[in-house]
């Protein structure tokens, strides 16, 4: 019995952290069918196909797919797993899309299953997450630190008028992410807006019960304090409910990276002014249609910028910029639901 | 005086504390703030009294931060599909209880370490809710935020409910046969048995009641915000366990006080609104609170080699 439990709970650890490879080699199939004249099929893999943010990004996907007139196939795992990812490229091998477009889980662990698929005459392009820049050719970059980072700072300073004492919350001190992010702000701080001070940063763990407690304590300890920036999605919600639970509605801002649907109940009651993420479905509609040109051959590895239907894109090295983040406040927040 | 003395060093620890913040931080002492601190800690206050039952008991939960979890999403959804809210509290600390009863049947019944068991629990509920909620908040009608009470009686009633638990369980371990049972047997298991107890049984029990405890820990938090993190909950076997380690009971079962557990969570608890309000830098938090925890465990140790000479 007590074997028995020893073996469920490894089986248990491993699956948290599991990376299976399923490289087999020459395995069989009838590889990439010609695209010539026949519909291009565009396969899109996203990190976990549950998630409203996914599924935000296939409703533009597959408005793109349909303005192009190309089949979209939409398949990843259930809850975020990487092996799963690498057994759908393996399926979408043996069936020969055109594109694989993938948001990877695992930079490494998927990079053997793209490189095989471009073995095979698959155009592979990433989104969202990267893989390992040779196993595919461009990457839809949906932000880069300095665009969130300079955003925040500018918002910030739009709502302050460039005056004031700002507390930043993160979700650690040492996530590598958030350190870039918070540079990004703290430089943009500095050159444009000496106005703004930054005054406390205090890491919530990425939990919305210890980001109220964290900003509870911030607004007792910074009494002149104009507002709570907040850089990991669950503190955006957590500091509201502090700003709130303080009666300190209007006197102290709220504002950070986060999810509309999370915050709406908090901008709508105008605690929270602006929540900043890119717009999902704008990122699906990009991918699909950059993988569209990969296969037609309008868009090749060297090109400066994409034009599409949502504009021209700047294209930096092998990223196709998405642009900068997009702003969320009272006015819109009612037309996205991811 | 010496009987006690573990839990006063603890006080006076809390007092040095509080005194520094009334000298250097007197923006500490205000009563919104302090009255929002008390309420956010009084959910980890039920859990710490439930976990000193358990370590009393010789044994340890660790799965305690997932339990919560579950109640804590298993009561939004019920409460957002109209559940009145006494209904909701109920069903949340019975599905505690029957997380509970899951633990104590391995451990009592199949006599499997608790460390492993809880171990494999915490792990199997956090990960099956992931699954299940895929991250997202589970959003919560108003009228069951403050339990329908205005914000400050809300907080009042919640931090009343913590403390006066605390009160009734710790009179209930000097005074109650059962509170006694829980003594005897984390002192020594066959020594109760002779005695006529039945060690096993009281196990079980206890650990039904640490997950009874857990879910009304998270019934109390649900009622403080209109929305329920799924990640609720992460860490919190580290803070229970920390504040009754600090608060005298000793890991290897059989002494200890739930009002030095409640000493111990309050000194814990005190450490990163002070820092904040100190403006000393976050990376220094955790490093206070693993030495405020290894201090407790090296005095314990002194005196156990002490009392054993």
């Amino acid at each position: 019995m007590k074997k028995l439990f020893c073996f469920a709970l490894t089986v248990l650890l491993l699956g948290g952290c599991g990376k299976s490879t399923l490289d087999r080699g020459s395995a069989s199939g009838p590889g990439a069918a010609g695209t010539g004249g026949k519909v291009i099929t565009v396969a899109l893999l996203p990190k976990s196909k549950g998630n409203a943010y996914f599924i935000s990004c296939k409703a533009g996907a597959e408005k793109a797919a349909k303005a192009l007139g190309v089949d979209l196939l939409f398949d990843g795992p259930t809850d975020t797993d990487p092996a799963k990812q690498n057994e759908i490229v393996e399926n979408w091998i043996t069936l020969g899309v055109d594109v694989i477009a993938a948001a990877c889980d695992n930079k490494e662990g998927i990079s053997t299953a793209l490189r095989k698929a471009q073995g095979k005459g698959i155009k592979v392009i990433t989104y969202d997450a990267d893989a390992m820049p040779d196993a595919r050719t461009f990457f839809v970059n949906q932000a880069t630190p300095e665009g969130i980072g300079y955003g925040l700072a500018d918002e910030a300073a739009r709502l302050l008028n460039g005056q004031g004492e700002v507390a930043i919350i993160l979700a650690t001190l040492t996530a590598a992410n958030q350190q870039e992010w918070r540079k990004h702000i703290e430089t943009r701080v500095a050159e444009k807006y000496p106005g703004l001070k930054i005054v406390a940063v205090r890491p919530c763990d990425d939990l919305k019960d210890k980001a109220q407690a964290e900003a509870t304590a911030l607004l007792g300890a910074y009494p002149n304090l104009k507002m709570i920036m907040n850089i990991c999605s669950p503190a955006v919600p957590g500091a509201a409910e502090a700003v709130k639970q303080a009666g300190k509605v209007g006197k102290v801002k709220v504002i950070g990276l986060g999810l509309p649907s999370e915050n709406r109940r908090y901008v709508k009651e105008g605690v929270t002014d602006s929540v900043m993420l890119w717009k999902t479905e704008d990122l699906g509609y990009l991918t699909v249609e950059a993988a569209v040109a990969l296969v037609k051959g309008t868009l090749k590895p060297g090109d400066k910028s994409f034009k599409g239907a949502l504009g021209e894109f700047e294209i930096k090295g092998d990223n196709i910029l998405l642009g900068k983040p997009f702003v969320f406040n009272k006015d819109n927040i009612d037309q996205f639901n991811f | 005086m010496t009987r006690h003395f573990r839990e006063l060093s603890v006080a006076g620890a809390l007092i040095l504390v509080l005194a520094a913040l009334a000298i250097f931080a007197p923006g500490f002492y205000q009563p919104q703030p302090l009255l929002s601190l008390a309420t956010r800690e009084a959910p980890t206050l039920v859990v710490a009294c439930g976990m000193a039952l358990v370590i009393i008991c010789r044994q340890i939960d660790i799965s305690v931060g997932s339990q919560f979890a579950v109640c804590s999403v298993s009561a939004g959804l019920l409460a957002a599909q109209n559940t009145p809210t006494a209904l909701v509290g109920l069903a949340a600390i019975g599905i505690g209880a029957l997380l509970g009863a899951i633990n104590g049947t391995l451990i009592a019944g199949l006599r499997l370490p608790s460390i492993v068991v809880t171990l494999a629990t915490m792990v199997t509920w956090r990960e099956a809710l992931r699954l299940q909620r895929q991250g997202a908040f589970v959003n919560l009608p108003d009228r069951l935020q403050w339990l329908g009470l205005s914000q400050s009686s809300g907080q009042w009633v919640l931090v009343a409910a913590a403390v006066a638990l605390l009160a009734a369980l710790g009179l209930a371990m000097r005074h109650v046969a059962a509170g006694r049972f829980v003594y005897a047997v984390g002192t020594d298991a066959e020594a109760a048995r002779l005695a006529g107890m039945r060690p096993q049984l009281v196990t079980f029990l206890t650990f039904v009641f640490m997950g009874a405890l857990t879910g009304l820990a998270a019934m109390m938090n649900v009622a403080q915000s209109p929305q329920v993190d799924p990640k609720s909950g992460t860490g919190l076997e580290l803070k229970a366990i920390a504040a009754v380690v600090v608060g005298g009971v000793a890991i290897s079962g059989g002494r200890g006080t739930l009002w030095g557990v409640f000493v111990g969570l309050l000194l814990l608890a005190c450490v990163s609104p002070a820092l904040t309000h100190l403006h000393v830098e976050a990376y220094w938090e955790k490093a206070i609170q693993g030495a405020i925890i290894l201090l407790a465990v090296v005095a314990d140790g002194v005196r156990t080699r002490k009392t054993d000479r």
